[in-house]
């Protein structure tokens, strides 16, 4: 899972109020299992109670130690003022570099524009190559229908990709689908065809169950299903190639 | 300091792990952790002997044994053998130590000895899991009841939703679909060929077996002379309506993407007809002919009320609004009764099936959750409500469904029951929390019934990692009766499941606590006192009886347990306010019980029947730590004067320099004082000098982030300042409600004694430390 697919949009406030951040796949299943950085549960006991004066200060997750407070009333304590301190911010504020504060998850819109092309731009034929060569395998076992059926929903992606209809996230996480396939990692690819619907169901919804049944059956083959001389030609037959 | 108040706060400190231990590794905490060795000085102690108990509390370090368990061959016993139990192991015999049967172990143990002991043996595995594989696995079930009354924009999104989920079901899972509005479809799941439904009338109502009739389901031509319906052999091949996810998802994706808006057009003025309860007995019957007693969901989706057919809970005239609480207490909800019978039977008949039912609502008005919501109480299910089915609250809430532990493995757990064993001493009194009851008859039972009491078994459907329940316990010793030998009670909780990997699973927790005489021991009793447990066990005894009681009538008897628990552990000089004080194992309650008292579960004119129903829901079934949260809101402080720290829920705590976050479990409130909210609006934070500000911003941000990132249900998510529309969350939850419907104008009665409604923390307490001094009272 790259950093670029750990992220958070805002929810969605015209039709919810006060709609919670959405968290990409990512970022959820990290999250599942991972121990508490700063749990929250501190109370304080009213002091009419215990006598003393002042409630008992509770956990210090944070990692902001005390400063000066602030000398003038209309700005915030200025960093420059302030006693030094292990928090990274330090001295004279030049652009230097800040060590980090808890990791933040940058809220990104999702804009990426689907016809955005960059230096890696990636190429659909790779990756319907590495489609087809799998579905190849599985036509010898696998029902003819359920073939049928996987082949037309590839087809569909490859014409979405082809018009533009996908987004920069789904065609970049799609190649790292297909090498996962092709390396047999299946449990990978699996992950990541999940990720994919769950980060993008409106652009993959119709197609992508067409690769998960794919992963699924190819995954149950014969291994030696996979390297038939007919499942070979049909990748060597790809213009672009597939280097090992 | 006192030499008496320093041994209690040492001894309460030494409490505090004792229980953190005891909870970490059993999922037990119990309200006192020194019991009264008599009935008599039991009822004293005010609050009853008593626990908060998570069956599958998550143990990533308890690995699974793959063997029976060994019982005591007792028969009505049948207690586990465990670590509290007297071992021979010359003589191959161990001793229960519930009923001191001596039991012979398993030829398959000839080998242990003291060196050499079972696992079920030592200590640390007061709770231990056996994995027991009896006959094939049973594969996990999952039935989708679909309204389709929905705007176009909420339908698009929830098909998205679901078939979204096609992929995050476990792979072998059954999968069905259901969708309704003004009729009830059941969709044929074939993998080839036109797609088929059943079509039913949404006003008719039919019996379980005219259900499976018509779709099917019984074979007349292949009948026995009785006329008695032939048993399918393989129901996963010949139950067209539910079948392999891994099979049909192509053609479901296909089927949910065409699903189109109910065609039965709504006429201005006028709501959808929702034929909800006929769908919802389709499904159930659907379960019930075809998987009886195997782990099954459904899941309903609504966007609305129901309107038409039994369990209707509104008509479809719009200007005929659905009930409100007004309604109710007028007596004049027209179709309540009849709509809560209706989905009470139906919620029975799940239960008795081992199968769940699951409610997502996601509307702007009420859907009916205040009828329905036993359907998802009595079996375990879950209640999400929302907006809409276009929002990330739905969204995120419905995945999280599906979540997985540290292992990989889905949290949803299905089919349990839960049996409690007790030693002689004690007797069970009941449960409180998403079960019902198996109706066991056994020696543990007590006459006094707490929830659902009169049994020592219960059902719980569908269970996760969080669902907690609270076991009330009576202590049945006579007065001045000998302390038991042995001087320890003993209670073994028996929870039979079945994981989401379709293995069938026992957990066996078994734990101990010393008898005390409270004549001579009530200090040691008093620094045993757990008071977040039990604020949250009293809690729920409090909404048990909100269900049927009059709300003034709670609110009475939680004061007078308050009062009574002052007077009884209180340090004060008689009459003499200004003297009370309370130790520390006891000084966080009474305000828990002050905002207990203020809280939407008990305070319910605020919030509507289906809201209040909801936060009902959420509050038995949950976990310590995010109940308390429920009854009293955390609140911390971010500023420039020191670390982040937890302050008082008052309105003293709000400051212009300070940043607060409250977390009232369904809601995360992050409310900017009024410079900082200033300094915000002027941007400091944008500037490199003012990095500290922006650390500062960010600080209760990245906090609440961790909380969103794996609360369930989701909460709501409110960003606001001094000032703001939606700072009145937190000003609601810190002052007295200035709005607060005194339509029951109590405290007239003369001699009860009452603590004033509506008033801040300050009062009360004040209040509190008068009666509890008095010796009027």
């Amino acid at each position: 899972m790259e950093a670029k697919d750990l992220y958070i949009k805002p929810g969605n406030q015209e039709r919810g109020w006060n709609d919670p951040p959405q968290f990409s796949y990512g970022l959820q299943t990290a999250a599942q299992g991972a121990p508490k950085r700063t749990p929250l549960n501190k109370r304080v006991p009213p002091p009419q109670l215990t006598g003393s004066p002042c409630p008992v200060p509770g956990d210090f997750p944070s990692a902001t130690a005390p400063m000066t407070p602030p000398t003038n009333p209309l700005a915030p304590p200025c960093s420059m003022n302030t006693p030094p301190r292990p928090c990274p911010v330090a001295a004279p504020p030049l652009g230097g570099v800040m060590a980090t504060p808890p990791p933040p998850f940058p809220v990104v819109e999702h804009t990426d524009s689907a016809s955005s092309q960059s230096e890696n731009e990636p190429d659909v034929d790779d990756v319907v190559t590495l489609l087809n060569w799998a579905l190849t395998a599985c036509r010898h076992t696998v029902k003819k229908q359920v073939c049928n059926d996987v082949a037309k929903r590839l087809k569909l992606f490859e014409d979405m990709w082809k018009s533009g209809k996908l987004s920069l996230p789904v065609r970049r996480r799609m190649i790292g689908l297909v090498q996962e396939l092709k390396s047999c990692n299946w449990d990978a690819a699996d992950e990541i065809h999940r990720a994919l619907i769950v980060d993008h169901v409106n652009e993959v919804g119709q197609w992508m169950v067409g690769v998960k049944r794919l992963i699924a059956e190819t995954r149950n083959l014969n291994p030696d299903l996979l390297h038939t001389q007919e499942v070979d030609q049909s990748l060597d037959t790809s213009s672009a190639g597939n280097s090992d | 300091m006192r030499g008496v108040e320093w041994r209690k706060r040492v001894a309460m400190a030494t409490y505090q792990e004792f229980i953190q231990q005891n909870e970490d590794r059993d999922g037990v905490r119990f309200s006192w952790n020194l019991w009264p060795s008599s009935r008599l000085e039991a009822t004293r102690l005010v609050v009853p002997v008593s626990c908060l108990f998570t069956p599958l509390k998550e143990r990533p370090d308890l690995p699974p044994v793959q063997y029976e368990p060994v019982l005591c061959s007792r028969a009505n016993c049948k207690a586990v053998l465990n670590p509290l139990c007297q071992v021979d192991y010359r003589a191959k015999i161990w001793a229960c130590n519930f009923c001191f049967q001596r039991n012979p172990f398993p030829p398959s143990y000839a080998g242990i000895s003291d060196v050499n002991q079972p696992a079920e043996l030592m200590p640390q595995f007061s709770t231990i899991e056996y994995i027991v594989q009896r006959g094939p696995p049973n594969p996990l079930i999952f039935l989708y009841v679909v309204d389709t009354c929905l705007e176009e924009e909420d339908l698009q999104a929830l098909k998205e939703s679901l078939q979204m989920s096609l992929s995050l079901l476990p792979p072998n899972a059954l999968v069905g679909l259901i969708t309704f509005g003004r009729m009830v479809q059941v969709h044929e799941l074939s993998c080839e060929g036109i797609a088929k439904s059943y079509v039913f009338r949404g006003t008719k109502e039919l019996s379980s077996k005219q259900i499976q009739e018509m779709l099917g389901l019984t074979n007349p031509s292949a009948s026995g002379p009785q006329g008695r319906p032939a048993a399918p052999q393989d129901p996963a091949v010949t139950c067209r309506f539910l079948q392999p996810v891994h099979k049909v998802d192509m053609n479901l994706t296909d089927l949910l993407g065409e699903l189109q808006r109910d065609p039965w057009p709504v006429p201005q003025g006028k709501r959808p007809l929702r034929s909800t309860g006929i769908a919802l007995s389709i499904a159930v019957g659907l379960l019930e002919g075809t998987f009886p007693n195997t782990g099954a969901r459904v899941m309903m989706f609504m966007g609305g009320p129901p309107t038409q057919g039994p369990g209707m809970v509104v008509g479809d005239e719009l200007k005929t609004p659905i009930r409100s609480w007004h309604d109710i207490t007028k007596d004049n909800a027209r179709h309540l009764k009849k709509a809560t019978k209706y989905y009470d039977a139906l919620a029975n008949r799940a239960a008795v099936n081992g199968h769940s039912i699951d409610i997502y609502a996601c509307a702007l008005d009420q859907t009916g959750l205040l009828e329905m919501k036993c359907l998802s109480n009595l079996t375990g299910g879950h209640i999400a409500m929302g907006d809409s089915f276009n929002t990330s609250l739905f969204k995120q809430t419905f995945q999280r469904v599906f979540s997985k532990d540290h292992n990989g493995e889905f949290r949803m757990a299905f089919g349990g029951t839960l049996e409690v064993s007790t030693s002689r001493e004690l007797k069970v009194s009941g449960a409180i929390g998403p079960c019902v009851s198996l109706k066991a008859k056994g020696p543990c039972i007590s006459e006094n019934e707490v929830g659902v009491g009169g049994t020592t078994q219960w059902k719980i459907c569908s269970l996760s990692p969080s669902t907690t329940l609270a076991l009330y316990f009576e202590v049945v010793n006579q007065h001045n009766a000998p302390i038991p030998q042995g001087g320890r009670g003993a209670v073994q909780f028996v929870t039979q499941y079945q994981h989401s990997n379709t293995q069938r699973r026992i957990r066996v927790t078994t734990v101990a606590r010393n008898w005390a005489d409270a004549q001579s021991q009530i200090q040691h009793i008093e620094s045993s006192f757990d008071q977040e447990a039990s604020a949250v066990i009293m809690a729920r005894l409090g909404v048990f009886r909100a269900e049927s009681e009059e709300g003034p009538d709670v609110l009475r008897w939680l004061d007078r347990q308050l009062i009574r628990l002052c007077q009884k552990f209180g340090q004060f000089n008689k009459d003499d306010p200004t003297s009370f004080k309370l130790s520390e194992s006891l000084s966080l309650y009474p305000q828990f019980m002050f905002h207990l008292r203020r809280s939407p579960f008990l305070q319910v004119f605020n919030n509507s029947p289906d809201e209040c129903s909801y936060y009902r829901h959420h509050f038995v079934r949950q976990d310590l730590t995010q109940s308390l949260i429920m009854i009293q809101p955390i609140l911390y402080s971010y500023s420039f004067h020191g670390p982040p720290e937890p302050v008082l829920l008052d309105s003293g705590s709000i400051l212009p320099d300070r940043i607060l976050l409250m977390d009232t479990f369904f809601q995360l409130v992050i409310y900017h004082g009024e410079t900082i909210a200033q300094w915000r609006k002027a941007g400091y934070q944008e500037q490199p000098e003012y990095e500290n500000f922006k650390h500062l911003l960010v600080a209760p941000v990245d906090d609440a982030q961790e909380i969103l990132q794996t609360r369930f249900p989701m909460p709501r998510y409110i960003d606001t300042e001094h000032g703001g529309s939606q700072a009145r969350f937190l000003l609601s939850k810190v002052n007295p409600s200035q709005t607060h419907n005194n339509l029951y104008s109590w405290g007239q009665e003369t001699g009860a004694p009452i603590l004033t409604d509506d008033v801040s923390l300050q009062v009360f307490m004040d209040h509190l430390k008068k009666l509890a001094v008095s010796s009027a009272a």
